[in-house]
């Protein structure tokens, strides 16, 4: 099987006002980030209750992403899937581009952005995940520029080892990022499934955006793709998304069974707007009607549905993202168990946060930059396969 | 590619490279020798700082260290105090004893060097 | 050697270096006292006694002047404000008629402080008289500190303050976190905080600061005669500040 990799000509008007909206996109998070520099971090909405929002949501979805393309890029470098070549540099690509992403919604939250270059590389403190997960990140952008290198100039060799060696990283780089949450203090925060969950996580919707990324670019720029490759993919999803609802479930059960943590069990469960998210968004949306279309022989083995329920996916674990930050937040520490706290200048008990304008724009303003970014590289690398075929 | 010698002024590559490699010499070799100038001016007469009270002979170091190192001893006695609890009797609030105004003794210099220190944002140094 | 592996050579071997040099940076800083916090013990461990018996209710003069001495921004909004030590109330949760309790909150200087574990550039970090400070030359603000403690005792400077009562005492730019620093520089000028004198000038004397590891201190000698309390102890943080009837 001989495969010719190809850029795109670039010269249609879609293509220049793709490019243009996500530029305008580029520009109104750059404005809002100086906007933030500016007044400060509170313009984000954040508080002394809530210090995290959306961008790192956005950041830990982002991250997620890029781990879970690897894995596709994965199934041609280190399983030796001939038939997955075609897929394999647009997914090391937007990859590279995710964890990018991913890196610049932590920057624009950073209090002092003017530090953040200097001193986490200067003073490291190994004890922290925020520490190490920077050498992981940088690491994993390194270890994708080799891999693309590896690709384009068609080594099989090192293509195999580099491959081997992002495929182990990918699983680090979201075991740490699900860890920074995993070993944290908080009550809903505090699981040892959770990096885990996360790496389960990051995997199904790195498939299922490679399974959405892959149908509209080959219908977009008219170019072949055998059903056969994206209904396997589709399997596969199906069955990470399994595993997802497994640790959902066994981590939930655990907090509902013990008693200390069962009133912030039924607080993450039932109690407010993060709840319709989780039982709507992460659990109906996200993992069962999905499943369902995958599983069932009718609609799984249509393109179509199969595009739609990755859509799904997508969609569904920005929720679980959602829910992993900000519920355990806004369940309050418990200082003192049992009794009730009040009438200190700051807001105890569950502390309310809502969506900010500002954040927002920014986290709009990563994603214009990256979808940029993916838009221009389809011009500028033979990123894409003239067609890709199925084994017979 | 293969075979051609380092350098062949006719391949325009070679002459892209080549301007590459001379915006990367020459822009930061402009920049040191603009703030060089600028550092002689701000280095040549000596009424160009305040003269501080006559009543102190001299400042903790000679004048020459203080006038380019002084952030340096600042900086080793900000990580003394912050980092280890060690108090000095030297300190950025302790200069305005003798250098009593911001505007004529520090300012002045950093703005001719076009630095821009942000000790002063949260450490007091009178006017 | 033609252009390319040239260029080709010389990009790997920056790479090849820089990443080296890199490595081995992090590699032999545990070695090197990688933390950058003086361990060498100085035999003070500071700590600090509250006495809920004889504080009065309506009395907020630690607050004041703690804001006094520190420059602590207070813009009267209860998501922005900042109280390196604060008021609250207990309630039994089954009693709601019952007018509870008050009780002084503070940062509790913890001897394996959580804030200090997972500070990702040691801006934040127990120094050797077991004060948690923060380095706010080298905070980047990225919040972890605020999630990872339990006493909800970190609070973030969301606005340039613009507050300077005290000028011998630096004010806080935006962007950084903070806590109370027990006042480390009266304790190291030989003076008790803020807080501690307000409180006795008050003619109250709840609060007590002093050196746990002097017996004959103060706090050494209350701590063994009354019943002490910490909050929350069972985490594991050990907590350095004892309530009396709590």
């Amino acid at each position: 099987m001989d495969i010719q990799f190809e850029s795109i000509e670039g010269n249609s008007w879609t293509y220049r006002i793709t490019l243009i909206v996500l530029a305008a996109f580029t520009v109104i998070g750059f404005l809002a980030t100086l906007y933030v520099i500016d007044k400060g971090i509170w313009v984000t909405g954040m508080t002394n209750r809530i210090p995290w929002g959306v961008q790192i949501v956005m950041a830990v979805y982002y991250i997620g992403l890029s781990a879970g393309s690897l894995v596709i890029s994965g199934l041609y470098g280190v399983f030796g899937k001939l038939e997955y070549k075609p897929f394999a540099r647009i997914a090391v690509y937007i990859a590279m581009l995710f964890l990018i992403a991913g890196l610049l919604s932590i920057l624009t939250d950073q209090g002092r952005m003017d530090r953040v270059f200097i001193q986490p590389f200067v003073h490291f403190n190994l004890q922290s995940m925020f520490s190490i997960n920077p050498l992981l990140y940088s690491g994993h952008i390194l270890i994708c520029v080799i891999y693309l290198w590896a690709l384009f100039t068609e080594r099989k060799k090192t293509t195999k080892v580099v491959a081997t060696l992002a495929f182990g990283w990918a699983f680090c780089v979201h075991s740490g990022t699900g860890a920074i949450f995993g070993f944290g203090a908080r009550m809903l925060y505090e699981s040892p499934l959770l990096p885990a969950a996360f790496v389960a996580a990051a995997m199904a919707s790195g498939t299922a955006l490679m399974i959405i990324t892959i149908v509209v670019l080959f219908r977009i720029t008219n170019r072949h793709v055998d059903d056969a490759l994206i209904l396997w993919l589709g399997r596969f999803l199906a069955i990470i998304l399994l595993v997802v609802l497994y640790f959902l479930f066994m981590e939930n059960a655990y907090r509902v069974y013990v008693v200390e943590l069962r009133e912030a069990a039924l607080y993450y469960l039932f109690g407010g707007w993060h709840a319709i998210l989780f039982w709507f968004g992460l659990i109906i949306i996200g993992c069962c009607i999905p499943m369902f279309i995958l599983f069932r022989n009718k609609t799984g083995n249509s393109v179509r549905w199969v595009l739609i329920a990755s859509i799904m996916v997508v969609f569904g674990i920005l929720c679980e993202r959602y829910v992993i930050v900000l519920p355990g937040l806004m369940h309050p520490p418990e200082m003192f168990p049992g009794m009730l706290v009040t009438g200190t200048g700051v807001p105890e008990g569950i502390a309310p946060y809502s969506l900010s304008v500002v954040e927002v724009l920014q986290a709009l303003g990563v994603f214009g930059a990256i979808g940029f970014l993916f838009v221009w590289g389809l011009k500028a690398f033979k990123l894409l396969p003239n067609e890709a075929k199925a084994l017979v | 590619m293969k075979g051609k010698p380092l350098l062949s002024p006719a391949d325009p590559g070679q002459a892209r490279l080549i301007v590459i490699i001379a915006v990367l010499i020459f822009v930061p070799l402009g920049f040191s020798v603009v703030s060089q100038v600028s550092r002689n001016r701000a280095e040549s007469p000596n009424d160009f700082l305040e003269k501080p009270d006559p009543k102190y002979e001299e400042c903790v170091r000679e004048t020459s260290y203080m006038r380019f190192h002084h952030w340096e001893l600042l900086r080793g006695i900000r990580e003394e105090v912050v980092r280890y609890g060690k108090r000095s009797d030297v300190g950025l609030t302790k200069c305005s004893e003798c250098h009593t105004s911001r505007e004529r003794f520090c300012d002045k210099c950093h703005n001719a060097a076009s630095l821009t220190p942000d000790c002063f944002d949260c450490h007091y140094f009178p006017k | 050697m033609d252009r390319r592996d040239f260029i080709k050579t010389a990009g790997g071997a920056f790479l090849l270096a820089s990443s080296g040099a890199y490595a081995f940076r992090v590699l032999t800083a545990p070695s090197a006292g990688w933390m950058d916090v003086d361990f060498t013990p100085s035999g003070r461990k500071w700590g600090m006694v509250i006495d809920m018996n004889k504080c009065r209710e309506d009395c907020t003069a630690c607050l004041q002047a703690c804001r006094e001495e520190n420059n602590v921004a207070f813009v009267n909004d209860d998501r922005y404000d900042i109280h390196w030590i604060r008021k609250a109330r207990l309630q039994y949760k089954e009693e709601s008629e019952n007018p509870g309790k008050s009780v002084i909150l503070l940062c509790n200087h913890c001897d394996n402080p959580p804030c200090a574990q997972v500070c990702p550039v040691q801006a934040t970090y127990k120094r050797h008289d077991g004060i948690v400070i923060v380095d706010h030359h080298r905070c980047i603000g990225c919040r972890y500190c605020m999630i990872a403690c339990p006493y909800n005792a970190r609070y973030f400077n969301m606005k340039e303050s613009e507050e300077w009562p005290n000028k011998d005492f630096p004010k806080r730019s935006h962007g950084v976190a903070e806590a109370c620093n027990l006042c480390a520089h009266r304790l190291d000028a030989g003076k008790m905080p803020a807080c501690v004198e307000a409180c006795a000038r008050q003619g109250c004397g709840a609060l007590y600061v002093g050196d746990l590891n002097d017996h004959s201190s103060e706090v050494s000698r209350l701590i063994a005669k009354s019943a002490v309390k910490r909050i929350r102890p069972d985490l594991g943080t050990e907590p350095k500040v004892y309530y009396i009837g709590l």
